[in-house]
């Protein structure tokens, strides 16, 4: 009973670690600018199947990896190049029609090359093993370290070096942030790349367990936001701690209750965060109305 | 006549589509059903995005309870496809109210992935329940039969739907040009403003909401019969991706744009099938997301109003023609009997419309106003009153905390601790709606024009509380007479401010100086009892700011007050009856503007306080505040 | 000036491009409406599987194999003289998109059959389509609902009564009497668990655990603990690749000791590739064609199955999957008939219905008006996977 327990907690670990490397994604640029970016998901579908490619070509592993996410980086850039930036007036509803429009094109790129199929890339180095009765993947285990690494470079950067805090502050005020000589555009451009970064992790340490497919980036990419918003969008901390923790919920709300309705535990948990508190968990409420 | 040439564009559509069946290839004819059917939902989530400003990631899950219903009723149970029908679009209805009356307190980001969660909760529930059929659906729905003839194909039943399309259209079009939309319209342009001039925001985007799924509902209906099964995909995320294209390409701010984007949609869905793969041998499955992804990004980037900004450059030299020729015409009609007033004499007659109080009597009273934010106090215990028929200022330097006490009062902001009470009403906390339907509006500093519209149109959104008919009267086209009135009033509004020469252009077109008369005109056309100025004389010449004296002291003799907060200390000196002082959060004066100017604690406010004044100071604030 | 009409460019560009292809995408299909049953010209065969989706692994197989055969018979101067017009429809592995396209078929392709789908429900969801068209339909699906009490519509895969038959004769020999399954969620799945208990009542066969599994899921580790919790005797998991071969994995990767039955559902290489080493020691109820160099040399079914292997492998450089015989036998049970009957509906359902004794890879079909499928328990052998490779485990029983 105890170690059935544990070993659905430790799988919706895994799993939440992977929700939450995307929910970084999210915050990352929000945080900078009021996009919610709808295409994060397929970052981590294109890199998956990047790796995938590069592997049966007859790239070593771990190699593939690490050069893969340069070039999902390399494609969110240029996302934010040639689609976000010419936009003039970006309202909630444009941001959400274009990066709508670029999720859809970059899934549909994806179907026509590499086909419907989902593919694996192969397991990292490791051993599975078993501990207090639970099944344990050494895959899982490189999902939580890339996660916890790049959570806390991704925290590290943002609230500790001066370029981060200067991101920041193109959010919070963009006209004294040119003054002081920091580019909203640079700052926007940055984003991305933290977010394609964050989204190509996911993706191919995800990968082995998860499966990677054309399609597979939306239902990443609508959970990692879940995830996010228990942030209010903000919040690296609480993203990927609430992707931690929806991975669990789902986990155990697939061992308890209904398996089918798993894939729902999520938008409850989202609608439940926002009507009750649509700035998320982590801030304080304040007398404004939303 | 103007209501026959509003009939033209329909009478063509039907006409189009009567011969389309007939004229096209029935592989046409069968995009085209498919076209309608999602038409019919689209022009329900066009008025839902484009005139209540809502994006909807999820509609598809009205879509599918419509059709789900009907799959249910018509092959498991005996009720007749009719009546059928009518339960499906009811229950759309229905789980739209359920479900909006809690998500529509969200708005812009939050309420768009609030939709999408809820389709996809819908799908999932679709998939799971054994009512719904599971993951397979339910199967084998009869295509319908009334009249003797089945129609079972794609010529009978574009037929059978156009009809439904013509009239779900004209009935959605006269809903635009209703007041329900001219309330929406003014949501979308500025909610706050919408709000203070007495549109119950809240509940007129749930009702839109509401609208919206019943479209949906009906096409849901549609789909069921003609497709034969319903399987959760009707619920799903792809449809209701496609739903939106439609509206965005079709063009946002308009109901045509729906259907036309509709068909154009189709249209590119069958042609990236079969073109796609010739360019890319091998290539399968749903490579029409390819084309959607890239038109949605280059619609966004180049062409934002859709098909129909297209439309409207194209035929915008002419646009301006009409303008000017309905401006001629209204001044040479006699019908407009506002338009014979002088602007004095409209003023006078709309002044007299206020429901005013005896002269003297209190008509605002606030009592232990405080607002804190965290750590911080940004008003302490304020009591004062507003009488009826004075000016009442408030003023004090910057960080006194005037605008917080005055989004108070308006309803902007809910305070931490006290009461402001309005004719003998609390309305502490309550919307800003509510205190305009207590005889009290206000202008705002910062310009909140209703921009997609006219001077006229702007002004018109103020005669919301005056008038009554909603979604029904307005979509049918039965409330003209009250539109009469309205236009009436609205142009009565206008004149007296002297705007008639601009009544009719588009306001963002106007100077500074003049859009906030603008304002104050729509303040007034409400016939407020209680007007309040948020800073009125800033950005104003000094022309412009006598000419607004006049008319606040004239706006005073007609029995109704003005609470306004200030900079301009001199002209509120010379304006006003009594003024209020803050400072840091607290009252440290209040009286006749002779006293008040006079007292060094206001003084030693204003110009900063010095040690060597400090006793000074303090003598000053020990004495008792008058009253 | 210059961007209303650069932006006018845009969307005229688009629209008239769509139009176009859309109009010209038609006119090499067929030419508008013309009446069915043509006594000459090309005889039109329409096929809807599902090459994208949850089920593609199906699909794509299935399409090759048609595709070879269409031309294999078309080489050989066609059906009495007409060449076979084959129309593949893609219904994204949705009962929606197999509405719509068998639809398009039927009613503005006017083709003469309908081969299809690859799966349950979407074959389900074309059946109502066909007998209101009153069109022969060919499902290439497993379970027996598709051709219940129809008139119209047959089937070429093993019916799942069939292959439960078979795996519950394999329990009982072993003893295993406390069965947990596993199943797909979808119409596939559908029924399983009261089947296998009806079915193996007499055997003392109970199902102690019933689970179920999202066609595209990836993650099952709540479904074999629960399982795992049960204790059960033997485990069988009921659904098709990727899901079926990482819920192997998944199953073995808990620990569970008790062996695992799979459904004919896993017979092609993607799911031998995807559940690894974790697929060693499983058993499971095939068509033959898997084991084909391990049948007896008497087998009627052993020439046929190695001339398709041997054509599928020259055309494709991989061998043929389970679902490309599905469809092999769907296309040559048609050619057959319609050599026999010519497109006149009514004949040629007459002449499917009465095919007798005819080897095919998935077995040897002998129809009947109250058996649409064709096949018995003959049809399988039980197979286990040894090395990553599969192994006939008895001889047909």
């Amino acid at each position: 009973m105890m170690s059935d327990l544990l070993q659905l907690v430790w799988s919706g670990l895994a799993l939440g670690a992977v929700y939450g490397l995307v929910a970084l994604g999210f915050v990352a640029i929000f945080s900078v600018r009021e996009i919610v970016n709808l295409a994060q998901g397929e970052y981590a579908s294109l890199a998956g199947l990047s790796a995938i490619s590069a592997v049966a070509a007859g790239v070593p592993l771990l190699f593939a990896v690490v050069v893969v996410v340069p070039f999902v980086v390399a494609v969110s850039v240029a996302v934010e190049r040639v689609a976000v930036r010419p936009v003039r007036h970006m309202t909630p509803l444009v941001s959400i029609i274009l990066t709508l429009g670029i999720s859809t094109a970059l899934k549909a790129a994806m179907l026509l090359f590499w086909g419907p199929e989902a593919k694996a890339l192969p397991d990292f180095p490791g051993k599975d093993f078993v501990f207090a009765g639970v099944s344990v993947r050494s895959q899982e285990l490189w999902i939580l370290g890339v996660a916890a690494v790049v959570s806390y470079a991704v925290i590290a950067f943002y609230e500790h070096t001066t370029a981060g805090k200067a991101l920041r502050a193109c959010a919070e005020q963009p006209i004294a942030a040119r003054l002081l000589g920091i580019s909203p555009r640079t700052a926007t451009m940055v984003a991305f790349a933290i977010a394609g970064f964050t989204g190509a992790a996911a993706g191919v340490v995800g990968s082995p367990i998860y499966l990677s497919s054309w399609s597979s980036g939306l239902t990443l990419g609508l959970k990692g936001f879940v995830a996010a918003t228990l942030g209010g969008l903000v919040s690296f901390r609480v993203a990927m701690l609430g992707g931690l923790l929806l991975g669990v919920l789902e986990s155990l709300a697939a061992g308890y209750g209904a398996t089918g309705y798993r894939d729902a535990v999520a938008f409850v948990v989202l609608l439940v965060v926002l009507l009750i508190r649509p700035r998320g968990l982590a801030l304080k409420p304040t007398g404004v109305r939303v | 006549m103007g209501r026959l040439r509003a009939f033209v564009p329909f009478l063509v559509l039907a006409v189009v589509l009567a011969i389309a069946p007939i004229a096209l290839p029935v592989n046409l004819v069968n995009m085209g059903v498919y076209a309608l059917i999602y038409g019919l939902a689209a022009i329900g989530l066009s008025l839902l995005m484009g005139l209540a400003g809502q994006v909807s990631l999820g509609h598809a899950a009205f879509f599918a309870v419509g059709a789900y219903t009907q799959a249910i009723l018509v092959t498991k149970t005996q009720v007749p496809g009719i009546l059928a029908a009518v339960l499906a679009v009811a229950a759309s209805m229905l789980v739209a109210l359920v479900v909006g009356l809690p998500l529509l307190r969200l708005r812009g980001h939050f309420l768009a992935l609030a939709t999408l969660g809820l389709g996809i909760i819908v799908a999932v529930v679709a998939r799971e329940l054994e009512v719904t059929g599971g993951t397979s659906g339910i199967f084998g729905i009869p295509k319908p039969s009334f009249l003797g003839r089945i129609y079972d194909s794609p010529q009978e039943y574009f037929w059978l739907l156009a009809p439904f399309v013509v009239i779900g259209l004209w009935l959605a079009q006269r809903l635009v040009h209703s007041r329900t939309g001219r309330a929406l319209g003014a949501v979308n342009d500025s909610e706050v403003a919408a709000e203070c001039l007495g549109v119950n925001t809240y509940a007129l985007r749930v009702r839109v909401f509401v609208l919206a799924a019943g479209y949906a509902g009906l096409a849901g209906v549609f789909y069921a019969h003609w497709l034969a099964v319903v399987s959760p995909e009707a619920a799903g995320f792809e449809l209701s991706v496609t739903l939106l294209l439609m509206v965005v390409l079709g063009g946002l701010g308009t109901v045509w744009g729906a259907v036309i984007g509709a068909v154009a949609v189709e249209a590119l869905d069958e042609g990236m099938r079969s073109f796609i793969p010739k360019l890319i041998p091998g290539a399968s499955g749903e490579v029409q997301l390819l084309g959607f992804g890239i038109v949605l990004v280059l619609l966004v980037v180049l062409l934002p109003g859709g098909l129909a900004q297209l439309w409207a450059r194209v035929t915008r030299r002419r646009g301006i023609a009409v303008a000017t020729a309905a401006v001629s015409r209204a001044e040479h009609d006699g019908n407009d009997a506002a338009m014979e007033y002088s602007g004095l004499q409209a003023l006078s007659r709309l002044l007299a419309q206020a429901d005013v109080t005896e002269s003297g009597s209190p008509l605002l009273s606030i009592r232990g106003l405080t607002m804190r934010y965290g750590g911080v106090t940004a008003l302490g215990d304020i009591d004062l009153d507003v009488r009826a028929g004075e000016i009442f200022a408030l003023i004090g330097p910057n960080g006194a905390g005037k605008t917080t006490a005055f989004n108070i009062i308006t309803g902007v902001l809910e305070p931490t601790a006290g009461t402001v009470t309005l004719r003998g009403t609390d309305v502490q906390g309550r919307r800003p709606h509510v205190i305009a339907t207590l005889g009290a509006t206000r202008t705002f500093q910062n310009l909140q024009v209703f921009g997609s519209t006219t001077v006229l149109g702007n002004v018109k959104v103020a005669r919301h509380l005056r008038s009554r008919s909603g979604i029904f009267r307005g979509m049918l086209g039965l409330a003209g007479r009250e539109e009469r009135e309205i236009e009436d009033w609205a142009r009565t509004a206008v004149a007296a401010l002297g705007l008639t020469e601009h009544a009719d252009q588009r306001v963002t077109d106007l100077a500074f100086g003049q859009q906030r008369k603008v304002e104050v005109a729509r303040a007034l056309a409400l016939a407020p009892a209680l007007l309040l100025l948020d800073e009125p004389m800033a950005g104003l010449s000094g022309t412009e700011r006598d000419s607004l004296a006049w008319l606040l002291r004239r706006v005073r003799s007609a029995g109704i007050s003005v609470l306004l907060v200030e900079h301009d200390v001199d002209a509120v000196m010379a304006l006003a009856d009594r003024v209020a002082v803050l400072d840091d959060g607290r009252l440290i004066a209040l009286g006749e503007p002779e006293d008040v100017r006079a007292n060094p604690a206001v003084i030693a406010a204003y110009l900063g306080t010095d040690a060597d004044d400090d006793a000074l100071v303090r003598a000053a604030a020990a004495r008792p505040v008058p009253a | 000036m210059t961007r209303n009409v650069r932006s006018a460019t845009t969307v005229v560009a688009i629209i008239a491009v769509a139009l176009a292809a859309a109009g010209c995408a038609e006119s090499t299909g067929s030419g508008g409406a013309t009446s069915s049953g043509s006594a000459s010209g090309d005889i039109k065969i329409g096929a809807v599987l599902d090459i994208t989706g949850a089920g593609a692994s199906l699909g794509v197989p299935e399409r090759q194999a048609l595709e070879m055969l269409a031309a294999q018979v078309n080489s050989g101067g066609g059906v009495n003289g007409r060449k076979i017009n084959l129309l593949i429809e893609d219904d994204q592995s949705t009962e929606a998109g197999a509405a719509k396209a068998a639809s398009k078929l039927l009613s503005t392709d006017n083709v003469d059959l309908l081969l299809g789908a690859s799966r349950t429900g979407p074959s389900l969801a074309m059946r109502p389509l066909a007998e209101a068209a009153k069109k022969p339909m060919i499902s290439l699906a497993a379970n027996q609902k598709i051709v219940e009490g129809s008139k119209w519509v047959f089937k070429t895969a093993q019916n799942d009564r069939v292959v439960i038959e078979r795996l519950v004769g394999d329990m009982k020999a072993n003893g295993y009497k406390n069965i947990a399954i596993a199943r797909d969620a979808s119409g596939f799945g559908e029924g399983i668990p009261e089947m296998l208990t009806e079915v193996g009542k007499d055997a003392g066969i109970k199902v102690v655990k019933v689970e179920k599994f999202a066609p595209d899921a990836t993650d099952f580790t709540a479904q074999m603990v629960n399982i795992r919790a049960a204790k059960p005797d033997a485990t069988l998991i009921w659904g098709i690749p990727p899901a079926a071969s990482l819920a192997q994995v998944a199953y073995k990767q808990l620990g569970i000791k008790a062996p695992v039955y799979q459904s004919h559902g896993i017979g092609n290489q993607v799911f031998l590739d995807a559940a690894g080493a974790s697929a060693n020691g499983l058993r499971a109820a095939l068509g033959k064609m898997l084991v084909a160099d391990q049948l007896a040399g008497n087998d009627p079914q052993k020439p046929v199955v190695a001339k398709f292997i041997s054509d599928y492998k020259a055309k494709y450089g991989q061998n043929p999957s389970t679902f490309a015989g599905h469809a092999y036998d769907g296309f040559t049970i048609a050619v057959a008939a319609l050599k026999k009957a010519g497109t006149d509906p009514n004949k040629l359902r007459d002449a499917i219905e009465s095919t007798s004794n005819s080897p095919g890879v998935s077995g040897v079909f002998t129809m009947t008006p109250t058996d649409h499928s064709g096949l018995t328990k003959e049809a399988l052998v039980m197979v286990t996977v040894e090395n990553g490779k599969w192994k006939v485990l008895d001889g047909p029983k």
